[in-house]
């Protein structure tokens, strides 16, 4: 494994006795084993396993073959909650596997072999029954409407996409999800995965590392009925497109702050900027960032730099979150 | 002139913010030169020229116009950096290295009294008697402008 270490992230609801068993059967299985394996439990009535039989034999396995894992029972907000607490435990890697996504024994190792600097995500095919054919999909978020997305087929040679789908292994602590999200999190993969994408990472799509998707329609975390929830949450990824070509700047802090940022600014490829103090920096108003997006933390340059450990200059800071 | 920034962003719950130096009477007894206060209204006045809810461009035309300035960690000493005018600040528990600018005099007294948590809101932060740097000491780094 090297100095690379990998979290395998598992968020669960509802399916403790269908296809959660196959899932950790496969992560046990993996020809190269992650670091840790965390089960982010956010079922309704939760339930402590360790006398399921069943269980028993996952644990035993997992413990015999040196997989450290650890079972969290998390706070019922949805996937891109825990997906975010993964993100920023301080792995370099999560690999993200849904609890109705049954990997290969080699689909870790081989998304692993992809792993380089300049690259962001790395999926493999996510097949449903059979593969469909996406030899003319894309992968470009232009064409989320109206393509297939090309990890739904078998995927024949690495190629390079703009958005990502189900499970997929991801540079951890590069961007956040977006926790505005209702509990659906509806596009949450899809925003994540543009926003590494936006940063300046390749996001890889690439053969011989199979999951096969049960879509199992029992429990899930996505088990929501509520259709609102659905509607605001595209609404979110919708005004996201909206400015897909731009680097979305959010200036939801101090005077002095703009006044520093405002040395950043001229660096900044196409900016489109929200600011409390417009006098200071122009732009639109801080409650239009708030209705577009609903979650704003991602642009807090103060929770940035505490997440960073920040020492160097408010102005480096600036520069880290915007032109890094 | 010299320009004073005493205050810092008054806090949500209405404590003292721990930026706030508490000795500027015995510092402004120091300064051989026409002191302008600047601030906004309900400040403490500490000065006869007050000038109070200036804008921006208001402020930065002052900038110009003054010798040198003092000022805790506040707007105005990133306003006076971004004027390249160069003046004192006065740290005690945020950490200069993070907020100050290389072109400034930033006095620290002791990294001893930087909070621990650099970033999170003042409204918890108590000051700290001891971590203000001695008026006779910024009184010497004031001549230096003169």
């Amino acid at each position: 494994m090297g100095l690379i270490r990998i979290l395998c992230s598992v968020a669960t609801r509802g399916r403790y006795f269908s296809t959660l068993p196959l899932v950790l059967t496969a992560i046990a299985n993996q020809s190269i084993r992650p670091d840790k394996l965390i089960i982010y439990d956010d079922n309704d009535e939760p339930q402590d396993l360790r006398n399921e039989p069943i269980y028993q034999h996952i644990f035993s396995m997992l413990d015999s073959k040196g997989i450290h894992w650890e079972w969290q029972y998390t706070d019922k907000k949805g996937q891109h909650h825990i997906h975010q607490r993964a993100n920023t435990l301080g792995f370099d890697w999560v690999w993200r596997v849904d609890d109705d996504a049954i990997p290969d024994s080699n689909a870790l190792e081989n998304l692993m072999q992809y792993i380089d600097a300049d690259v962001g995500a790395i999926g493999g095919s996510i097949i449903t029954h059979q593969a469909i054919n996406t030899i003319e999909s894309t992968g470009l978020i232009e064409n989320i409407d109206n393509e297939p997305h090309p990890q739904w087929g078998f995927i024949r040679e690495p190629k390079e996409v703009q958005h990502l789908h189900c499970s997929f292994l991801y540079r951890a602590g590069v961007y956040d999800y977006n926790l505005g999200l209702s509990r659906v999190a509806h596009r949450e993969e899809t925003l994540f995965t543009y926003g590494l994408h936006q940063k300046g990472y390749k996001l890889l799509i690439v053969p011989n590392a199979i999951t096969w998707h049960f879509k199992n329609p029992q429990g899930g975390i996505r088990s929501e009925t509520n259709q609102s929830m659905y509607k605001h949450d595209e609404q979110i990824f919708r005004n996201f497109m909206t400015y897909k070509d731009h680097t979305i700047v959010i200036l939801n802090c101090g005077m002095g702050d703009h006044i520093v940022f405002s040395h950043v600014l001229p660096f900044i490829k196409n900016p489109i900027v929200f600011s409390c103090y417009p006098e200071i920096v122009p732009g639109l108003s801080i409650s239009d960032a708030y209705l577009n997006f609903r979650d704003l933390d991602h642009w807090n340059i103060y929770k940035k730099m505490d997440q960073w450990q920040w020492q160097d200059s408010l102005e480096n800071a600036f520069r880290k979150l915007y032109l890094c | 002139m010299l320009i004073i920034a005493p205050y810092a962003q008054k806090l949500r719950n209405g404590k003292e913010n721990a930026k706030n130096y508490p000795y500027w009477a015995e510092v402004i007894k120091g300064i051989n030169d026409d002191i302008v206060q600047v601030g906004i209204t309900g400040e403490i006045p500490l000065v006869d020229d007050c000038r109070f809810n200036l804008s921006i461009n208001e402020l930065r035309t002052l900038i110009n116009d003054c010798t040198t300035w003092i000022s805790v960690d506040s707007m105005f000493q990133h306003l006076a950096w971004d004027c390249n005018k160069k003046g004192i600040v006065l740290f005690s528990q945020s950490d200069p290295a993070i907020f100050g600018h290389d072109s400034n005099i930033n006095l620290l007294k002791n990294k001893l009294y930087l909070r621990q948590n650099q970033f999170l809101w003042w409204e918890d932060v108590d000051a700290i008697e001891d971590s203000y740097f001695e008026p006779d000491k910024i009184i010497k780094h004031i001549d230096q402008f003169y």
